[in-house]
């Protein structure tokens, strides 16, 4: 009750939380490519033993980057809806897709097998598991190294003129506003219920009611979104940006022998993931 | 009678996690009905932590808070009742208005009351004559196209239509010109004279300060420091330098001429009072008076 409009705590994503450990202190390129080939290792493999792997690895990593499991788990909570409304629609429809093992129900186009037992049970685990990488990834990496990282990692496409700079920049400032726009909502939601509103308290079936009390939210962050995007643009052009143009970074950097030894490490997890035929 | 008691009260943002932080640490508090209290104290020192206990906002993790009768320690009040009784209006509340136009925007809190369609539009005229919006100009208008100060005045319009007996204000008067402020002061101290509401508000503005409050509580660290009259605290040298407290201009003024060898009574802190006490300097001669 006390943390009734108490949103940030349970966003995760977008907050920097500096410990000045290990993990903090990595070359964010190396942590950034690490991460990605981590998570794509995870996303293709399907066995119940290599996502178990993947979960201790996730739950050592924080542990390793000296920020509270309970934290990440906490970032876990706004997903659960949507793990279990992905994991009930897998277990009615996929089953004629994963059809293979023993078959355990079938009714009408329902058919329920090991084999689709293990994808439901797989694709939740994997979710946790990509959940607790990002948090850990941008629990321990500011802004500020992770675009340096995306610009830098994606630096070859510019051959082709793709726009990575760019990209690099929305994808920062996505991220960089999850929690300011997380803490405008809770403001706006108290100034709301301060004249009366009340959010989900309506029965869940009056979808369209619930929906209109939404309305004194969602329409103020609307407006408050575009202000500060206008308040973004000229804090940018009044410090000199010019989109497309070459720019030097102040920070350079500069891997070292761990930041290897990690890369080869991560790269090693991933290809046992990926290529290793787990017997479960 | 005091309409508002709090005790030892203390909060915690973010429990549990590695980004906790202790924002009130022991508070206390008493006002009493018809008051209007200032809290002063800089940025962090928990007033806003503070003020949303008022209305239930945040519930006390310790400490004993009882507002108007209501006990927020206990697990099952009435909090809308209590919502109605105490009318916050946040920092720049202008953000908060999202109806088209200004009189259905100011309708929205008795909608919520379920209050019947007329007795909403009297509100509503009652809310906007309060806060100098003519009522059958400006029902009408479309909120985007206001100036800030008109937009602040629909927002404390709002808050008003609910009837609350208690009104609490996060820096009323922060980024509005000089002509708007003094319009929203007025308007604010006929609330608590005329219409008897209880006013709590949280300033910077130590001329605010000494124009409005009965009584100002200073906050530091997330408790209270110091509390008393205006006058109590503008004229303890010793404790605005501790916790680095601004006068206003009338005392700075005043302490000046004091400084400076004339004999002058710095607790004159009313700007007609400060002027008084500067004729009597200019009336009895430059230089006569000095030791």
């Amino acid at each position: 009750m006390a943390s009734e409009f108490e949103l940030s705590r349970n966003i995760t994503i977008g907050q920097h939380v500096p410990t000045g450990s290990f993990i903090h202190r990595l070359d964010p390129r190396i942590k950034l490519l690490v991460f990605t080939i981590l998570v794509i290792a995870i996303a293709l493999n399907t066995s119940y033993v290599g996502n178990a792997l993947g979960l201790l690895l996730s739950i050592y990593l924080f542990w390793a980057s000296k920020i509270p499991v309970s934290y990440g788990l906490s970032g876990i909570k706004p997903a659960i809806p949507f793990i279990i409304i992905l994991a009930v629609l897998q277990l009615i429809f996929q089953g004629n897709v994963f059809s293979g093992g023993k078959v355990f129900f079938e009714y009408g186009f329902i058919l329920i097998t090991s084999e689709s037992i293990r994808l439901v049970i797989v694709s939740a685990v994997r979710f946790v598991e990509i959940i607790l990488l990002s948090s850990v990834l941008t629990l321990s990496t500011s802004t500020t190294e992770l675009t340096h990282s995306i610009q830098s990692l994606l630096s070859p496409l510019k051959k082709i003129k793709f726009p990575v700079h760019e990209l690099s920049l929305i994808i920062t400032i996505a991220i960089r506003f999850v929690p300011t726009f997380a803490i405008e909502m809770e403001k706006m939601m108290k100034a709301q219920a301060s004249r009366g509103a009340d959010f989900g308290s309506g029965e869940w079936w009056r979808i369209i009611q619930r929906t209109k009390d939404m309305l004194p939210i969602i329409i103020p962050l609307f407006n408050i979104a575009l202000s500060r995007a206008e308040d973004l643009i000229l804090a940018m052009e009044s410090r000199c940006y010019t989109p497309g143009n070459d720019r030097s970074s102040y920070s350079v950097y500069r891997a070292i022998g761990r930041d290897y030894l990690v890369l080869i490490i991560g790269l090693l997890f991933s290809a046992l993931l990926l290529f290793y035929r787990f017997p479960y | 009678m005091s309409i508002i008691e709090i005790e030892n009260l203390s909060h915690t943002y973010m429990k549990g996690t590695p980004l906790e932080h202790k924002a009130l640490k022991g508070t206390s508090m008493m006002v009493h009905e018809g008051e209007c209290i200032a809290i002063i104290g800089h940025t962090g020192s928990g007033k806003s932590t503070l003020i949303q206990h008022f209305n239930g906002l945040i519930r006390p993790d310790s400490g004993k808070v009882v507002i108007d009768g209501v006990d927020l320690t206990k697990k099952r009040i009435d909090i809308k009742g209590l919502r109605r009784k105490v009318g916050l209006v946040f920092q720049n509340p202008e953000d908060q208005i999202f109806e088209k136009l200004i009189g259905d925007d100011i309708a929205y809190g008795p909608f919520k009351l379920g209050l019947p369609l007329k007795e909403v539009r009297e509100r509503v005229k009652w809310a906007m004559d309060m806060v100098g919006l003519d009522f059958e100009e400006m029902k009408d208008r479309q909120t985007f196209a206001l100036s800030g100060g008109q937009k602040r005045k629909v927002a404390l319009a709002g808050i008003l239509a609910l009837k609350p007996k208690i009104l609490v204000l996060d820096e009323p008067t922060a980024g509005l010109d000089p002509k708007s402020r003094n319009e929203l002061l007025d308007k604010i101290k006929f609330l608590n004279k005329t219409e008897n509401l209880t006013v709590i508000f949280v300033s910077h503005n130590m001329e605010e300060v000494a124009y409005l409050a009965d009584r100002v509580y200073v906050m530091a660290n997330g408790t209270d420091v110091l509390s008393g009259t205006p006058e109590d605290i503008f004229t303890d040298k010793e404790k605005l330098q501790l916790y680095q407290i601004g006068t206003p201009e009338t005392v700075q003024a005043l302490y000046r001429l004091k400084d400076l060898g004339y004999n002058v009574d710095t607790s004159a802190f009313t700007i007609s009072e400060a002027a008084g006490e500067i004729i009597k300097v200019l009336a009895n001669g430059e230089g006569e008076n000095r030791g």
